[in-house]
């Protein structure tokens, strides 16, 4: 889309690469899923049965008493006796049962089901490392560069979609908080980088792409704000060199400082949310550490990609606005005309999904087809396209104290977030 | 000089991109919507598509 040289046809083998790509991740990501729950339910059973010595139950009976059970809990539900709805029992196949009741041992390929969920191996763990990897040894042939690209932004339908999961109140409730940490840390940042970067005399169109990357929104921001500054192409690259370069960084790592730190789903998401820069990887990062940690981190980053105009006109009104006062010359800002142009428009799609979930179109299968179910199947392509682009080459880009500047400021700000939102707590970050 | 203003106007081009990317988005996001609530694709639908 970005460019009509040789046609739609460029982006096919690459877009198909992704595809492909993706659904050989769901379907590992389904079967270690399954595999963990056929552990937890082998390790029920044992616990039940094995150490008291008891025989075990035929597989008939078996199913009939987690039936019985299940009907029980509904029955005590439907009273009124219970709040949560129970969810149907997840049986052994009799395949699986009668080895299980015979050796008495778990199957290892539910243990290794257990271990990689343990590990957060997941689809996005495998899509961005798997991409990484063959990136940058094996190698992307150009033939599937155009389409790896264009499939990236195959992510922003998933954001959409996921808005059929909330309710206005719960997009308000978080939404206070987001705007608090979108104007303390995201704005802060960008004037930290701003101010720092005259203080240590560096040129301003590297500076002001840099401010505005590495502040709200990575590689966006620092495409709408390339031209009020007039950056060279060497700023433009410095400074995305250095958005990606510490977004990978945290993309990694994060989700694994997050489990250190014991943070609670919607903590994290409140915490990538607020430090990763770029879209598709916090996104990646907060789908990687679980769907209540991306249903919280998707609302701070609508807020914050919501915010681009506002950093368009700040970085106006600092590097033109100040600088032709200063000369004595008059210049103006058309606000109006800024936010027209730099308003993300996918944002207009995710409140319509938040309206119609609202007014009760959607029931709660349509909730799970698209808040689930289709989501996966965007976010796989689109992390595809994602692992695929990180190439370490791109990422050498960065350097010099413009980098040293925008890498202080954004690990700061990562600093800084992660003990705020664990301070503010759990609670005011969930959104159900 | 002339290196900026091409440079200038490769972004502005990238930018209108990235407009005509968010409209394929909302494109494609509201079929998935429509076929959802016209019950093309059920809860049914994601699984199948595994082993």
């Amino acid at each position: 889309m970005t460019d009509t040289n040789g046609g739609i046809m460029k982006y096919i083998p690459g877009l198909i690469l992704c595809m492909i790509l993706g659904w050989l991740a769901l379907q590992w990501d389904q079967s270690i899923h399954k595999w963990q729950k056929d552990y937890q339910e082998s390790e029920k059973i044992l616990k039940a049965y094995s150490h008291e010595g008891q025989p075990f139950l035929s597989f008939a009976e078996y199913t009939a008493k987690s039936e019985e059970k299940y009907k029980e809990k509904l029955a005590a539900f439907d009273r009124g006796e219970t709040k949560e709805k129970p969810k149907k029992p997840h049986l052994l196949k009799e395949k699986d049962y009668v080895p299980l009741a015979t050796t008495r041992e778990i199957s290892s390929k539910f243990s290794f089901g257990e271990r990689m969920i343990q590990f957060q191996l997941t689809y996005v763990a495998v899509l961005l490392l798997g991409g990484m990897i063959i990136r940058n040894t094996i190698g992307l042939p150009k033939l599937f560069q155009p389409g790896a690209v264009l499939a990236r932004p195959i992510i922003k339908p998933g954001i959409i979609l996921l808005g059929g999961y909330y309710l206005w109140s719960n997009l308000l409730k978080v939404g206070v908080f987001a705007l608090l940490l979108v104007l303390v840390f995201i704005l802060g940042t960008t004037v930290l980088v701003a101010v720092l970067g005259r203080r240590m005399k560096q040129e301003d169109g590297l500076m002001g792409v840099m401010a505005a990357g590495t502040g709200i929104c990575g590689v966006s921001a620092a495409v709408a704000v390339a031209p009020v500054v007039n950056a060279k192409p060497r700023d433009f690259f410095y400074a995305v060199g250095t958005i990606l370069l510490f977004g990978t960084v945290a993309l990694f790592t994060f989700p694994y400082i997050g489990k250190a730190l014991g943070m609670s789903e919607p903590v994290f998401g409140a915490w990538v949310g607020t430090a990763i820069l770029n879209t598709a990887q916090l996104v990646a990062a907060a789908t990687w550490y679980g769907h209540d940690s991306l249903l919280t981190a998707n609302i701070i980053n609508i807020v914050r990609v919501g915010f681009i105009p506002v950093v368009v006109i700040f970085c106006i009104w600092f590097y033109v606005i100040k600088q032709a006062t200063a000369e004595g010359k008059h210049e103006k800002i058309n606000t109006w005309q800024v936010i027209k142009e730099k308003f993300p428009l996918f944002i207009i799609g995710f409140f319509a999904m938040v309206t119609l979930n609202e007014i009760g179109v959607f029931t709660e299968d349509h909730r799970t087809i698209f808040g689930k179910q289709f989501l996966q199947i965007f976010f796989a392509v689109g992390f595809a396209g994602v692992g695929l682009n990180i190439a370490f080459d791109d990422l050498k880009k960065a350097g010099g104290k413009a980098f040293v500047i925008g890498f202080i400021a954004a690990t700061l700000k990562a600093v800084l977030s992660a003990i705020v939102v664990i301070l503010i707590g759990t609670e005011a970050f969930r959104v159900k | 000089m002339a290196e900026t203003k091409e440079f200038e106007e490769k972004s502005k081009k990238v930018f209108s991109a990235e407009r005509k990317e968010d409209i394929w988005v909302l494109v494609l996001a509201a079929i998935t919507v429509i076929l959802g609530l016209a019950g093309v694709i059920t809860p049914k639908t994601f699984p199948s598509l595994f082993f």
